[in-house]
């Protein structure tokens, strides 16, 4: 049996639909993955799994060492906000607290992953979380 | 680079598949309609052509779409509805001009009626994707 031109031309064009939607789906999970990666609000995979470390008092008084040298300036010393916003009551992640001051906002907060190591991070962490209401 | 070049690009870039697609049924279907007519092949050769530059446009204006929203495929409320008419008309739009491609200007009677109502579809779903990227933009001003 022999199929007719139309008949073919179908069977490809079901292929080239499929190929049409199967591309612009790869193209939208690579444009999401890049997205991720430069926002600060998703950490990047190798951290998706860690658990948020327990903090102390004494985490906290460091804490309040670190924002008073680093992010005073900005969001006041009472973290009431200045140039930059209040911090009391945050209602966002702990996850996403860290990768706001690793990875910084921008045009409105610059990275502090240079002046700040892991540990200190979670120590001015612990201090924001502290501010209350 | 301009932080509105990818919005400006898509609304740039969707109105050209947008047109042909319509402007492609609309010939084809005069042609289907009136075979007997001296012009009838021209009508058919306008329609196979502007379905293939739609479906070559549709390209740009769904890439330029993705960079707009970082590769959200859905989304939601409004942005949702564009997407859902979104996609099946590009898809059933590329899927028309390669069948187009393959047959030539003209095919059989029958599949070319079967090919006009699914074309009609297509340039339906882009009328609805139009619509709601309209609202997209436009919508509660």
């Amino acid at each position: 049996m022999t199929l007719s031109k139309e008949t073919k031309a179908l069977r490809v064009a079901f292929l080239a639909m499929l190929a049409a939607v199967g591309g612009v789906s790869v193209l939208g999970q690579v444009l999401q993955v890049r997205a991720r990666i430069g926002s600060h609000e998703q950490p990047p995979t190798e951290s998706w799994f860690s658990f948020a470390p327990v903090t102390t008092p004494d985490d906290v008084a460091a804490g309040r060492k670190l924002f008073l040298v680093s992010c005073a300036s900005c969001h006041a010393p009472d973290a009431r906000g200045d140039e930059g916003p209040d911090l009391h009551d945050l209602e966002i992640s702990d996850r996403r607290i860290a990768n706001v001051i690793k990875k910084g906002i921008k045009g409105e907060m610059p990275s502090f992953s240079r002046k700040l190591n892991d540990a200190q991070i979670v120590q001015l962490r612990a201090y924001l979380r502290s501010l209350g209401d | 680079m301009d932080p509105e070049f990818w919005a400006k690009a898509h609304g740039a870039s969707t109105h050209l598949p947008l047109a042909l697609a319509m402007c492609s049924w609309g010939f084809d279907a005069a042609g289907f309609v009136f075979l007997s007519w001296p012009v009838a092949r021209q009508f058919s050769m306008v329609g196979y052509w502007t379905m293939l530059v739609g479906a070559m446009g549709t390209v740009p204006a769904v890439v330029s779409g993705l960079m707009l929203t970082k590769g959200e495929m859905m989304g939601r409320d409004v942005l949702l509805f564009h997407h859902l008419f979104v996609w099946p008309a590009y898809a059933l739009l590329v899927g028309l001009a390669t069948w187009r491609a393959c047959v030539g200007v003209t095919a059989a009677r029958r599949a070319f009626a079967g090919y006009l109502t699914v074309a009609f579809v297509a340039a339906g779903l882009l009328a609805g994707a139009g619509y709601w990227g309209g609202e997209l933009l436009l919508g509660g001003t």
